[in-house]
């Protein structure tokens, strides 16, 4: 299979379940909600080290938030649920509630599984703060010295999906991450996806474990650094100088798809040579994306 | 079962009609005949619903009221579930003791408006009140929980002895709004008297009165006008002389 005279190889991505909460962000105008989303969803690339991951899934207008401005829609995960609840209070209280003019509410209001976030925020409020129960749902009104925080009692937590991800394969570095650029240009914003790294592009794709260092938990994917090329058993075609990955998490698998879809189409452009996928021969997680029929 | 049960006034009752057995909630388990043989008081004597009102519809915890009910009393008192319109005005005590649900007056109400019933120590602990017209004295007595919304004017001692809750009063108010209140908030959006027993502590943006009152918007058609939506208010804290963690919040401007 070929797009744009580029390679899709006959693989899969290969990915987790994880669980995932949705962080609406409102602030006094779009920079300082955005403040806070990018405060938030810093040094959250991946689970490995960071302990979750998170992103911005996308900016809403006014009009789709409850206090009715600008505001940012966050995608938070964790590999389990008691890390979700404990991470969302420690980046919550240290990045919203300190942020200017900004409030938080809860992206997934009909989902039955409730984390009590809001809730252990509250005491900040040191017996000063006040509930109000609007529309069924209680909001923690916290006094602080810019005026008050508003945030929601509790946040929806349900299955997602993290480790969606595609390969770059491409002549150069520079054709690479102009390819990857484009890949995620065109899936930003797309609904139920958010690409955790920087820039939504990943230079060092992991493999599980290392063949030297037993504490390691991921190391250097070897088969695909075109500098290893003659010293192990490498995936690296001929040709192919630089690989990049897109890694996506979301909070369904066919959200991940439609987004793939939209991101390797985008990134067969001169210069790339192939699109492959990271996977784990199919052992590890229960996701599994196959690249040829998510683009047939 | 019906979508909505419809109880239409047939004949307009020459005394004060006690009619507290009208409840949305009560209604969904009820025929039109069991709702109709309900009990009432006119003028202290007993009687039936039925006398008074067709009803059409049963099973339903959609519940609409027709005709001049100025005269009937205790409308949704105790009232758990439900939504209830009342196509007109109401007389006292409407949605005393109410725990949930939600009532709608197109018209105004008498005095007591989801109050306390006599002797008791709470209000209303729960639900929504909307009425479109104005309230009498003592609107929101003792109330515990829930939002009472006035978009007339409030009577005299609108709030008073709140222990928490929400009321919001589009216009104006009688005087004693707010007296001896515990916690809760009165949003007011017209200049009102406030007790001397508070005490002013800031002008801002109150974050959930613009999640409040886009609700009011979407959920209920209350025509909210946006300057209100995010305009600063101005906080009293009070009632000082009580425990003092309530608060009147003063509509300011843009």
């Amino acid at each position: 299979m070929k797009i744009n005279g580029v390679a899709i190889d006959d693989t899969f991505a290969e990915a987790f379940t994880m669980r995932v909460a949705r962080i609406v962000i409102t602030g006094r105008n779009p920079k300082w909600a955005r403040e806070a989303a990018v405060k938030m969803t810093g040094f959250a690339t991946s689970v490995i080290g960071c302990k979750c991951e998170a992103g911005i899934e996308r900016e809403l207008p006014a009009a789709e938030t409850p206090d009715g401005r600008p505001g940012v829609s966050v995608l938070f995960l964790t590999m389990d649920k008691e890390s979700l609840p404990q991470q969302l209070v420690v980046r919550l209280g240290q990045t919203v509630l300190t942020c200017p003019t900004t409030a938080c509410f809860d992206g997934l209001p009909s989902v039955p599984d409730r984390l009590a976030v809001g809730k252990a925020l509250r005491v900040f409020g040191d017996g000063f703060q006040a509930s109000k129960v609007i529309g069924g749902k209680r909001y923690w009104r916290i006094p602080v010295m810019e005026g008050e925080f508003l945030i929601e009692e509790t946040f929806g937590m349900q299955k997602g999906v993290g480790g969606g991800n595609f390969l770059i394969l491409a002549e150069d570095a520079d054709h690479g991450l102009e390819a990857a650029e484009a890949a995620v240009e065109a899936m930003t914003n797309q609904p139920g996806v958010i690409l955790p790294f920087p820039g939504g592009v990943v230079r060092s794709g992991s493999k599980v474990g290392s063949k030297r260092y037993k504490s390691m938990i991921a190391t250097t994917n070897d088969a695909f650094s075109p500098t290893l090329r003659a010293v192990t058993a490498t995936q690296v075609p001929e040709g192919v100088n630089s690989v990049l990955e897109i890694v996506l998490d979301g909070t369904d698998g066919p959200c991940i798809e439609a987004a793939m879809r939209l991101g390797i189409r985008a990134a067969c452009r001169p210069g790339v040579r192939a699109i492959s996928a990271g996977n784990y021969g199919g052992k590890l997680g229960p996701h599994h994306f196959h690249l040829r029929k998510i683009l047939a | 079962m019906s979508d909505t049960i419809v109880l239409s006034l047939r004949q307009a009752p020459d005394h004060a009609l006690l009619a507290d057995c009208i409840a949305p909630d009560r209604f969904a388990a009820l025929t039109a005949k069991e709702i109709a043989s309900l009990g009432v008081f006119h003028g202290g004597r007993a009687a039936r619903l039925g006398d008074f009102f067709k009803v059409t519809g049963e099973r339903s915890s959609n519940v609409r009221l027709e005709g001049d009910l100025g005269r009937v009393q205790g409308i949704g008192t105790g009232t758990t579930g439900g939504d209830m319109l009342i196509d007109g005005s109401s007389g006292r005590d409407l949605g005393v003791a109410m725990a949930g649900g939600r009532i709608e007056v197109r018209g105004s109400t008498g005095d007591n408006v989801g109050g306390a019933r006599p002797g008791a120590t709470k209000g209303m602990t729960g639900g929504e009140i909307v009425i479109r017209g104005s309230a009498g004295d003592d609107a929101g007595v003792r109330m515990r929980r829930g939002l009472l919304v006035i978009l007339g004017n409030g009577g005299r001692g609108t709030g008073r002895a709140m222990i928490a809750g929400t009321i919001v009063l589009f216009g104006k108010t009688g005087s004693g709004a707010g007296r001896f209140l515990k916690r809760g908030t009165i949003v007011a959006l017209e200049a009102m008297e406030r007790p001397a027993t508070y005490r002013y502590a800031c002008t801002y943006r109150p974050p959930h009165v613009a999640v409040l009152l886009r609700y009011l918007r979407a959920r209920s058609g209350v025509p909210v006008s946006d300057r209100h939506i995010t305009g600063r208010y101005e906080r009293y804290s009070g009632d000082l002389a009580e425990l003092g963690k309530g608060e009147i919040l003063q509509w300011a401007g843009e």
